[in-house]
């Protein structure tokens, strides 16, 4: 029983941080056809910048948290208009530019850190207690905010003006740029929430696992699993496929050796993709 | 190109066939180049940069085969691991020798590539790219999987080495396996097959209505790729004894792909010009030590930025500037 409510804390902390980054991916993803392979680099960020600001700084770590958001948002925003912009719709340069992005945040984090071992510190401490059951708050706590936020970020795209626009783009470009949708700017404010929603699922995660250069590979793997899995364009989806995911990560390591349940969930993925090659709830072609 | 027969449509043919001359002189000059290299060298790093840079040439000339037929797949790194591994694999475990390792190798990832090729080509641009990318993944995965017979996360050890000795014989070997492999790719570009491949790239439904099979195209090109870069992994399994799947991740066929993307994607020589550059360039800054990623960081945003057709672009662009200028002199001298 104490494993059971351990490992759905764990399947929903796990499906939350996935979620955020997705989100991010997915709306450039479905607005601007960009397969932005830097945003696996851009949680690695947030979960450094939030640590330079708890530990070195000695911050409150909610207003790290924030800083860290507003800082990486900004520089999303920064990367829209000079690395990306220039060539949407151009498969090969988005991948040379992203990639290039990505080697040079991980070779500056190299160079900052020198490879040490670092860890954000906890945003709460204690643990609730009732009877024979333990959740530590931290967890609580966590999971807390990322459904809020993506509580948040799901209203923002659906009901906001800004978040329609942006659905109108992900239409389709050309119509809604007749309309009268600032495309540039209405892309940018995208960007920038992809990417703050990124640094704080890196900042979250940060105080559980050890902040390294390449984490953001495992998550930027997962995220592609995630978007893919779900479909272009479908916010719902990658939700319920966000849960699927964590519910995998979490349940399987305890069935079997942990190297298994990896190979396992990708040979998953592989098969669903060869049935659905659009994704379980996908609508675009 | 172009530019060239619209200016003088006259001698269009001479030019054509002079620089054809040229372009196979450089090449021959280039080849011998290297050949004699291992003369004026006897340092092993020098010769042991080289020899990856030809083994890596193999597959990315493989990969930008591929790419002729519109599909973008991001799993070449991956391919070179499954033919690494089965080279390995057979050399430890059933004691063959290195001449029947590799061409096993070479096929098994060719067959590999028919069996998940086929399935694939139903997917396009993105969608392909994206479930090469988890094929890719799994590849991985099941390497640490069945760890018992791979050597899971710590690696793979006792392939038996090709050549006893220095690593001259490996330099030759490797050299002449990059310039094999080329000239096969660069004819299997030229024929019928690669035309056919390229109409399928421009336009698949008109491709289709004149009779070209797209399914079996897209397969078999896959699979021609794939034979490729399992030959090179075999090769490099034989080379480098040790092998871990960490070398045939997401970041090597990500860096494969910009080793074709820098040299130039329109352009046979992209990939081997692009190989060169991103294997060598960072060796001369090696005294950056961690800094010197930053180096194929720089490299990777000139091309993207200044020169999109690739660095084999580059006379082209400089034409370009030096033909607005004198147009630029020209107008103002008019006024």
């Amino acid at each position: 029983m104490g494993q059971a409510i351990a490992t759905t804390t764990n399947v929903l902390i796990l499906s939350s941080m996935y979620i955020l980054v997705a989100l991010g991916f997915a709306l450039l993803f479905s607005m601007m056809g960009l397969l932005n392979f830097a945003h696996g680099a851009i949680y690695t960020i947030g979960g450094y910048i939030g640590y330079q600001f708890a530990v070195r700084l000695g911050l409150n770590p909610w207003t790290a948290l924030f800083l860290t958001t507003v800082i990486v948002a900004g520089f999303g925003a920064f990367l829209e208009k000079f690395c990306f912009r220039p060539f949407v719709g151009d498969f090969n340069r988005i991948v040379m530019v992203s990639v290039a992005i990505t080697t040079v945040l991980q070779t500056l984090i190299n160079i900052w850190e020198s490879g040490e071992v670092l860890t954000l510190p906890p945003f709460v401490t204690g643990v609730l207690k009732s009877g024979r059951f333990a959740v530590s708050y931290q967890r609580l706590v966590t999971f807390a905010v990322g459904a809020s936020l993506l509580g948040v970020a799901t209203w923002f795209v659906r009901r906001t003006r800004w978040g329609q626009q942006m659905q109108a783009i992900a239409q389709n470009t050309e119509a809604a740029f007749l309309q009268g949708i600032n495309v540039r700017r209405i892309s940018m404010i995208a960007f920038a929430l992809g990417c703050g929603l990124a640094a704080i699922a890196g900042c979250l995660m940060g105080s559980y696992i050890q902040l390294s250069p390449f984490m953001g590979d495992t998550m930027f793997a997962k995220v592609l699993i995630l978007v893919i899995l779900a479909g272009v364009g479908s916010i719902g989806g990658i939700f319920l496929t966000g849960l699927l995911l964590g519910a995998l990560d979490a349940v399987l390591p305890l069935l079997m050796r942990g190297s298994f349940s990896d190979a396992i969930a990708v040979v998953i993925v592989v098969v669903l993709l060869l049935f659905k090659p659009k994704g379980f709830f996908g609508h675009e072609a | 190109m172009n530019s060239v027969a619209m200016s003088q449509p006259m001698s269009a043919g001479v030019r054509s066939d002079r620089k054809r001359r040229a372009k196979l002189s450089a090449t021959v000059g280039f080849i011998v180049a290297l050949c004699l290299l291992p003369v004026f060298t006897s340092s092993t790093y020098t010769l042991h940069i080289f020899i990856l840079t030809f083994i890596y040439i193999v597959t990315t000339v493989s990969l930008r085969t591929i790419t002729t037929s519109g599909q973008f797949p991001l799993a070449h790194g991956a391919f070179m691991g499954v033919g690494a591994y089965a080279a390995g694999m057979a050399s430890r475990w059933l004691g063959w020798s290195c001449w029947i390792t590799i061409p096993s190798g070479a096929l098994l990832t060719a067959a590999l590539g028919i069996l998940i090729g086929y399935p694939f080509s139903r997917l396009r641009t993105l969608y392909y790219a994206m479930g090469s990318l988890f094929f890719g993944l799994g590849v991985i995965q099941v390497v640490y999987a069945l760890g018992d017979w791979t050597g899971g996360y710590s690696g793979f050890t006792g392939v038996r080495p090709m050549f006893t000795g220095s690593k001259v014989s490996y330099y030759y070997f490797s050299l002449g396996l990059a310039v094999a492999c080329s000239v096969a790719l660069y004819r299997f570009e030229f024929s019928r097959i690669g035309t056919n491949l390229k109409a399928i790239h421009q336009s698949h439904e008109v491709a289709s209505s004149v009779g070209i099979n797209e399914a079996w195209y897209r397969v078999m090109v896959v699979a021609v790729g794939c034979f490729f870069a399992g030959l090179s992994g075999a090769v490099y399994a034989h080379y480098n004894l040790v092998i871990s799947a960490a070398s045939f991740n997401l970041g090597t066929t990500l860096g494969l792909f910009m080793g074709v993307l820098v040299g130039g994607i329109g352009s046979f020589a992209g990939p081997i010009v692009g190989t060169f550059i991103l294997t060598l360039f960072p060796e001369f800054f090696r005294d950056l030590r961690i800094y010197s990623p930053l180096v194929s960081a720089a490299i990777l945003l000139i091309a993207v930025y200044i020169f999109p057709q690739g660095l084999v672009g580059i006379p082209q662009v400089v034409r370009a500037w030096y033909i607005r200028d004198r147009k630029g002199d020209q107008v103002a001298h008019a006024s």
